[in-house]
């Protein structure tokens, strides 16, 4: 059973010879040019001191980094973390029994429902949030509906204040990033074997015993594809959390957007980016290595 | 499938070649950078059909993503429009090209009190476009106490009714102008003495919003608040409720121009533009859409009196207005505390 | 008897698919609020409660007239299209690669991979720019797709390689013995397997481009705005209707091209 599932290595799987190398050669110098550049640039600035708006004193300290481990900073980490990790296992436990039933369904329904999922995010994420702003008000449809159904007053004594509130925040970026959610776990979904499961079934494991034992394993790759795809984003997210809350919320994608601007420190704002960065590798190792845990032992 | 991935190919190499082209050297030909929101593309358009000149038209939302832009592109723009202390800091740094008033005979139009300003004497660099103050908007049917300035806002009694500009600097100024403390004057000795004042006040807002409060205002999420007197004014073009009073302890006014950075392609566009702007009819057209104060005397002869009536536009004399200057590094420290101050919550 | 869920609980066959009609019920929420705004005639843009205004075309009307705006989607379509063509042979290529050849440095490569997933948009925009200007490669169309193939490319390879994790070795082995070049092994049956995942990709990669705006703002020239440009600039200053009416027809436009799909495959 764990010999079907296990990863064999293929014969074809090698070391690449001079012909492999060439064909690295164009991605890695797509990478060198425009990922490494700009990281490196990244870096080198976050050794430099701002001194007003634009202008940088290029002598090297580590002081923006000092600075980033002070309750002030380290406190906006945290809460982007929260917001980011509260965001990631909502869209995930809403996700996946929506990216389950589409890869299942008939081959000929499966496109459609795709589509039916990715049509809402072809129009701004801009023009969205301003819709959740008529939608959550307290005048608001939200609050109208509730009206019109009777359940103010009844159940509640007054319109729901939901705008402006972390609650609002969480709709909004759960809003956002389900998709990023539902798309890799579908394709993972999507070319498991019935097969194995009913093989399970036969052998007596009840669903919940089967879905923990044989289908989340099998399926990990694209749930950890969707971790990375929503977990990181959802951290540098700027502008959704602001207006959602009023200004209240702030993440560190928006303090890095106000030290590139307002604060005019461009030196420390790649240094909350750089911070950033070792946070996602962070993450994505442990997700890689859980990953690839899952995929041997099973 | 096959002919939709060769069309997108073909679309792809057709809009790279299109890249090139416009590339090459053209005839004369405006590149205007400025605020987005601010250029009613009417005037746009009218400038082409006036002098044949085409615009490209690029926007920025804030003075820094200008300064970012524009340091990484020289020799691209013709035109920049950055606000009083930018116009300073450009000017520190050289990056300003002298304006040719002899090429700008409208200049005559613009009012006396706006000729020389202190951030720029004579007019050397900059012509002023639009100015306004940043001031206090309330709904006086919600609102029935006076309003005089900022201590009347931020009182404990309208906590979670008040709406302020998301901007770190105007906040503290505001703080600054209660302890009668110059604006400018942005040193860790002051930022401490209004620190417990700030702490206070952020506790009350209910919203921070830069780019609009008019719907928060209008839809009632906010009673009053701190805002740019644009926006007041479109409200209370809108709705007599609403009021602007500038704050008694002393009010932020700003002043947007038009300058030419070094090296503009075309310097003789770019002062036909300035030129054409400040034609009374085209002024017209901006304060039509933006009714902030316009500079333009003769401009001014066109509005209708309901446009100089309204006090968001046009306020009063009595109160003292600063204007912000270059403070350099202090930005930072600015920065600094009110995050620890905005994320203590 | 053959069940095709775990457990062929009929009680799962109903919660399934009610679940995913309310997650869409929530993902078309503010969608259909902002179609039926776009032919709302609301007097004054500063309005946020709910009200029914009644119906006018004017929206409609003013963004044909509006060059600017139509310009701006026309760059913007433009734009898209070729990232995504363009982010799905990068990202399935890169994909396969990795999956192909083992090497130390592979780890490495492919965290490289990853980054522009997470560098903040405005840091990645403003590092692109310096990096044109030093390369001297002027603003514009070219600039804009570089910028935007290179965090989207990044999707497009997650996908394939969720996907690639569970190939059977066995597939290519197969083609290679019945005698087909690693080339012809690869589109033909390699790809075909991939397809599900390299349409997932795409999918995504075309979505953010279309709504890339930071990254944009650093390395587009004034003719090649894109519509969020456009947007992030007026849709701050209270409800611009012609924008819903715009994102209206994206939405129409989008429905369209996936029932013209539908067709031409039934037709097949």
């Amino acid at each position: 059973m764990t010999q079907a599932v296990a990863i064999q290595p293929a014969s074809n799987v090698r070391r690449p010879g001079w012909r492999g190398s060439g064909l690295f050669a164009p991605m890695v110098t797509w990478l060198a040019l425009f990922v490494v550049a700009p990281t490196a640039i990244l870096l080198v600035y976050s050794f430099f001191t701002g001194e007003g708006i634009g202008e940088v004193d290029t002598h090297f300290t580590l002081e923006n980094y000092r600075r980033i481990f002070t309750p002030v900073y380290l406190d906006l980490f945290w809460r982007s973390i929260l917001y980011a990790g509260a965001t990631t296992i909502l869209c995930a436990l809403i996700g996946y029994p929506v990216a389950w039933y589409i890869g299942r369904a008939p081959a000929s329904r499966r496109g459609k429902l795709l589509m039916l999922v990715m049509i809402p995010f072809m129009t701004s994420f801009l023009i969205r949030t301003y819709a959740w702003l008529i939608i959550l008000h307290e005048h608001g449809l939200f609050n109208g509906f509730l009206e019109a159904a009777h359940l103010i007053p009844t159940v509640f004594s007054h319109p729901l204040n939901i705008l402006y509130t972390p609650t609002a925040v969480m709709i909004a970026l759960v809003y956002t990033y389900l998709p990023f959610m539902i798309l890799p776990i579908y394709t993972s979904v999507e070319k498991l074997d019935p097969s194995l499961i009913e093989a399970a079934a036969d052998l007596g494991a009840g669903p919940t015993r089967s879905f923990f034992r044989v289908i989340l394993p099998l399926t990990w790759p694209g749930v950890a594809a969707g971790i990375l795809m929503v977990f990181v984003p959802a951290i540098a997210m700027f502008a959704v959390t602001k207006i959602m809350s009023g200004g209240h919320i702030r993440l560190i994608g928006d303090e890095i957007q106000e030290q590139f601007e307002g604060g005019g420190d461009l030196p420390f704002g790649s240094a909350l980016g750089m911070a950033l960065l070792i946070l996602f590798l962070v993450t994505y190792w442990i997700s890689a290595g859980r990953g690839a845990k899952e995929l041997r032992g099973a | 499938m096959k002919h939709f991935h060769f069309g997108l190919i073909v679309a792809t190499v057709l809009s790279l070649a299109g890249c090139n082209r416009s590339s090459q050297k053209q005839q004369q030909r405006l590149h205007l950078f400025a605020w987005s929101e601010y250029v009613p593309q009417e005037v746009i358009d009218g400038f082409t059909k006036q002098t044949g000149i085409p615009v490209d038209y690029e926007v920025y939302d804030s003075n820094e993503k200008m300064l970012t832009k524009l340091l990484s592109s020289p020799g691209h723009y013709d035109l920049i429009q950055p606000s009083e202390y930018m116009v300073e800091h450009l000017i520190k740094r050289g990056l300003l090209e002298p304006v040719d008033q002899s090429a700008i005979p409208n200049v005559g139009n613009l009012l006396p009190e706006y000729r020389n300003p202190e951030y720029d004497p004579g007019m050397k660099y900059s012509v002023p476009y639009m100015a306004g103050t940043v001031g206090i908007a309330y709904n006086s049917d919600k609102i029935k106490d006076p309003i005089r300035g900022y201590q009347d806002v931020f009182q404990p009694k309208y906590a979670g009714r008040i709406i302020a500009l998301d901007d770190n600097r105007e906040i503290v100024s505001w703080a600054l102008d209660v302890k009668g403390i110059d604006i400018n004057d942005v040193t860790p000795a002051n930022l401490a003495k209004v620190k417990p004042l700030l702490a206070d006040w952020l506790k009350l807002i209910k919203i921070f919003n830069s780019d609009d409060p008019k719907p928060q205002l209008f839809s009632g999420d906010v009673d009053l608040g701190v805002v740019y007197c644009g926006d007041a004014a479109k409200l209370i073009e809108q709705d007599k409720k609403f009021k602007y009073v500038l704050p008694a302890e002393g009010a932020h006014r700003f002043i947007d121009n038009l300058c030419i950075p070094k090296d503009a392609p075309d310097k003789q566009a770019a002062e036909a533009f300035i030129n054409y702007i400040l034609q009374p009819e085209v002024s017209k057209i901006i304060s039509d859409k933006f009714p902030y104060t316009n500079p333009n005397g003769a401009a001014r002869k066109l509005l209708t009196p309901q446009q100089l009536a309204n006090p968001a536009s046009y306020p009063p004399d009595s109160v003292h207005l600063e204007i912000f200057h270059d403070i350099g590094k202090a930005n930072a420290d600015i920065s600094q505390l009110m995050t620890e101050l905005r994320n203590g919550r | 008897m053959a069940h095709p869920l775990p457990s062929g609980n009929s009680l799962a066959r109903l919660i399934l698919p009610a679940w995913t009609i309310a997650v869409l019920v929530f993902l078309y929420l503010p969608i259909v609020l902002l179609v039926v705004y776009s032919f709302n005639n609301v007097p004054t843009n500063m309005d946020l409660s709910a009200h029914w205004h009644g119906f006018t075309l004017r929206w409609y009307r003013a963004m044909w007239a509006d060059r600017t705006l139509m310009g701006s989607v026309q760059n913007t379509l433009i734009i898209a299209s070729a990232v995504t063509v363009v982010s799905i042979v990068l990202g399935t290529g890169a994909a396969w690669l990795m999956h192909r050849f083992v090497f130390p440095a592979a780890g490495g490569l492919q965290t490289l991979i990853l980054l522009p997933m997470i560098i903040p948009e405005i840091i990645m925009g403003v590092s692109l720019m310096l990096l044109f200007r030093a390369i001297g490669l002027n603003r514009g169309y070219l600039t804009v797709i570089i910028a935007h193939v290179t965090f989207c490319f990044p999707f497009v390879m997650a996908a394939v390689q969720a996907r690639l994790a569970g190939i059977d070795p066995a597939l290519e082995e197969a083609a290679l013995d019945l005698g087909a070049t690693p080339i012809r092994a690869f589109f033909s049956v390699i790809v075909p397997y991939l397809m599900p995942a390299i349409v997932a990709g795409g999918l995504l990669a075309f979505t953010l481009s279309i709504d890339e705006f930071m990254v944009t703002y650093f390395t587009y020239d004034a003719s090649s705005m894109t519509l969020p440009i456009l947007i992030y600039s007026e849709a701050r200053t209270g409800l611009k209707l012609t924008l819903n009416a715009v994102s209206t027809l994206f939405t129409a436009g989008t429905i369209l091209l996936v029932l013209a799909m539908e067709l031409l495959r039934s037709r097949r």
